[in-house]
């Protein structure tokens, strides 16, 4: 690859990256969201009572569900700015070759056998190498991306259960229900915003 | 690219000045860059900017092995001094740059490490090139708050980095200073704004005066040779230094 199609392929990354810390940001406001509203919905069901003990027990389990979405954000971001890293570095390196390669033409003689050694080291190892690591990184971002999409999947269907209870809960069955309609509406933000992702990935890797 | 000009020859003995760039963009500021040559070893005093890199290389090539530059003398920390040190230590991974203790944490932004570095303590200090022993004179504020210049006795010749640049308008490309006036006029302004300190600049006159020199080798501009080397001391001694205008 010449040194051009190198910071092409640097700057295509890094929007990438900002794109996928972007969606980050948004899912993990959302999540905290969800939390505070699991938290609410664990107080509601207690104050029910009996009614709503299948309610109360669904609460907790999206509260958990919110926590883990967290966690697994803060996993994902740790991945990007591991690609960031790698990326800076193959900028750096196109530099570098960009530079010295204007040097090459200008320089004969010694020099220019000197330049020679010295880009020829360049194209060959490190270059490649940085290429694979940010490869592999990729590829743990996508499987990343999958795990969390099914991590939410999980979410919804326990926020359509938690409906489900909310109708049998009496006479709070109103209040539960509205707060179970949140969750869904909530939920399907995340999704959509995984939807995104997964699909700048998928095109970007393609 | 760039011209190499002897500027200093006495045997094994050089000093060669890497000036002039006709293909320079003119968005980036001309810097000249000195190489101190004794026998098989050589000292690059402000390596230049990455930019310049090819220019400087291949200027330099005509004249002199770069893989046998032991060391790079660093006046200061600026971006057009020293942030070609990533491509230098490309072929020559060994090769140690002087600098300033203040900057030695900085500069490495550029490239080098933790080995590359040997910092210059507040009061100077001497700096062997072969045989030749070299001073890092102190010229702290002068721009920079960590800075020195590095005087030759030998060949009587004083790189002054900033000191003494002068911002030449189009066409003003000789190497050395014709006409002390004339000249001086492209001095004035850099002088005021980047020089910071009067008192400063009033211990680097009295510093200075006390060296022997024949040649006063600024990092911009043209260089002042014999009588002007004190005019431009005295001249520099009265400016008022430190003032946005
Ligand atoms: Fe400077
Ligand atoms: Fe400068």
């Amino acid at each position: 690859m010449t040194s051009t199609a190198n910071d092409r392929n640097a700057g295509f990354e890094l929007r990438r990256i900002v794109r996928i810390n972007e969606e980050i940001k948004s899912v993990v406001a959302t999540a905290f969201k969800i939390n505070l509203m699991a938290m609410n919905a664990i107080f509601l069901a207690k104050r029910a009572g009996q009614a709503a003990l299948g309610f109360g027990v669904l609460s907790n389990e999206l509260r958990r569900f919110a926590t883990d979405l967290q966690g697994q954000m803060s996993a994902l971001r740790q991945l990007t700015y591991g690609s960031t890293a790698i990326v800076n570095a193959l900028v750096k390196q196109a530099r570098f070759s960009r530079i010295l390669d204007r040097a090459r033409e200008q320089t004969t003689g010694k020099g220019r056998d000197i330049l020679d050694e010295v880009v020829r080291g360049h194209h060959d190892v490190d270059l490649e190498e940085k290429r694979s690591r940010l490869k592999v990184v990729n590829r743990r971002l996508q499987q990343m991306l999958a795990d969390t999409t099914q991590l939410v999947e999980l979410g919804s269907v326990l926020a359509r259960s938690a409906k489900i209870e909310a109708a049998y809960s009496g006479g709070f069955s109103a209040s539960l229900t509205q707060v179970s309609s949140d969750f869904e509406n909530t939920i399907s933000l995340i999704q959509r915003s995984l939807e995104a992702l997964n699909k700048n990935h998928r095109e970007d890797q393609g | 690219m760039k011209s190499a000009r002897t500027i200093f020859e006495n045997g094994q003995h050089k000093w060669i000045a890497l000036v002039r760039d006709p293909e320079k963009p003119d968005f980036l500021i001309d810097t000249n860059e000195y190489l101190i040559i004794d026998g098989e070893e050589a000292l690059l005093c402000d390596p230049g900017g990455i930019e310049i890199f090819p220019a400087v290389f291949s200027a330099l090539c005509t004249q002199f092995d770069p893989r046998r530059i032991r060391h790079v003398f660093a006046s200061h920390q600026d971006p057009d001094i020293a942030s070609s040190l990533g491509l230098w230590l490309e072929f020559n991974p060994e090769l140690k740059c002087y600098l300033s203790w203040l900057w030695t944490s900085f500069v490495p932004h550029f490239g080098g490490n933790k080995e590359t570095f040997i910092p210059i303590p507040d009061g100077g200090m001497d700096i062997m090139v072969g045989g030749l022993k070299l001073t890092a004179v102190p010229a702290h504020y002068l721009h920079s708050s960590g800075n020195f210049h590095l005087y030759d006795p030998k060949a009587k010749i004083l790189f002054s980095g900033d000191v003494g640049a002068a911002l030449l308008p189009q066409g003003g490309d000789g190497l050395f200073v014709e006409d002390f006036n004339q000249h001086i006029r492209f001095a004035e302004a850099f002088h005021r704004r980047w020089m910071g300190s009067d008192m400063a600049k009033r211990d680097w006159c009295a510093r200075v005066s006390q060296l022997d020199i024949e040649m006063l080798c600024p990092q911009h501009g043209a260089i002042y040779r014999g009588d002007d080397v004190r005019r431009f001391i005295d001249w520099f001694a009265n400016l008022e230094v430190g003032v946005v205008r």
